[in-house]
């Protein structure tokens, strides 16, 4: 029961993420003159959407598994929480920065169009 | 999407672009601060040397800890020196008619590329042709010599992504600092951007310590002797 359930959820999630990608075809062929620059601001927009998202899930459960191991040694060993949560700090902002990759790499699809010199 | 600064009264933007009239700024205030504090240095600081001492202090005894007393002594003022220009240009970034000299690729990569060299100059003066053993791996003998060739492909993959990791990191944060900035200030103008501009403070000390912590652990990675 709860298989099928997920197989219909997963087939009309697959449906509404590829639909706008055929009609934009379709529009963009029927203009014709804009030589399908709006397939690709669609599907950077797309992508940049899931990418941020899922960057912020991988950095979110890190960091969140180091501040439990934070926060368990200064429970358990009060008098080092200044060397621990110098720890702390540096461990986080070494696991933001993947996020801050998925960033630029995002800001580069939306900014500075790497395929639009390509195609002209 | 270049803005109006104040430094446009000075040098046009076209001419020479902001990053570069930033960074020079920085490196004024950096000269003229460090002339001021020898010029009148006293064995019980007081004020601006106090201030210089506390920075120099910690940086000295992260490098002292990392690296060891013998090359320590010589790296400390390199890395001194990147930790206060990318702390200083940071803070130039959150006041409102300046710019970030770190907010640019250009900048970063100009700090990241001297600390990818500076290694492996050093590794080289250390160590001399042994520099090798660092990138053979664990176990060096001609038995392991497929060992050893994968892990000098690996070892070459990570030498080379960390210029490009050291750029990235900083760049990727001042410049999303940024537009976060920009895009909470169009929507919610009064609080949002106080909030962000605090979270902006911690973000640029915190990058700048990393910047050259990481510089630091490169450098004693470099230096030591390989086990």
């Amino acid at each position: 029961m709860k298989k099928t359930l997920g197989l219909i959820l997963l087939t009309l999630t697959l449906m509404w993420i590829m639909a706008p990608l055929c009609f934009a075809e379709e529009a963009a062929a029927a203009t014709g003159g804009k030589s399908s620059n709006i397939l690709y601001y669609a599907l950077a927009a797309l992508g940049s959407g899931l990418g941020i998202g899922l960057a912020a899930l991988g950095t979110g459960i890190g960091q969140g598994i180091g501040l439990g191991g934070a926060c368990e040694g200064v429970a358990r060993n009060p008098g080092a929480s200044g060397k621990i949560t110098t720890t702390l700090i540096i461990g986080l902002a070494m696991i933001e920065s993947l996020a801050i990759y998925a960033l630029v790499v995002v800001l580069i699809l939306i900014f500075v169009n790497p395929f639009g010199k390509l195609l002209q | 999407m270049t803005e109006v600064l104040l430094m446009d009264l000075i040098v046009k933007p076209d001419v020479i672009p902001h990053n570069v009239t930033h960074a020079f700024l920085a490196s004024i205030i950096l000269i003229v601060t460090a002339l001021m504090v020898k010029g009148s240095l006293s064995l019980v600081p007081r004020g601006l040397q106090n201030f210089v001492e506390v920075i120099v202090e910690a940086i000295y005894k992260l490098v002292d800890e990392n690296i060891g007393h013998h090359w320590g002594k010589t790296l400390f003022p390199f890395i001194c020196t990147i930790f206060m220009f990318i702390l200083l240009c940071n803070f130039m970034g959150l006041v409102p008619g300046f710019a970030a000299a770190t907010s640019n690729v250009n900048t970063n990569a100009a700090m990241a590329v001297p600390v990818f060299l500076t290694t492996h100059f050093f590794g080289i003066r250390v160590h001399g042709v042994s520099y090798i053993n660092h990138f053979l791996g664990p176990i060096r003998s001609i038995a392991a010599l497929p060992l050893m060739i994968l892990m000098f492909c690996v070892e070459v993959i990570g030498h080379i992504a960390r210029p490009i990791t050291l750029t990235v990191r900083l760049f990727g944060n001042m410049t999303g600092k940024h537009i976060i900035l920009l895009v909470l200030g169009i929507i919610a103008p009064m609080f949002a951007p106080a909030v962000i501009l605090c979270l902006g403070v911690l973000v640029s000390v915190v990058q700048a310590f990393v910047f050259a912590l990481l510089t630091t652990l490169y450098l004693a990675g470099a230096v030591e002797h390989a086990h």
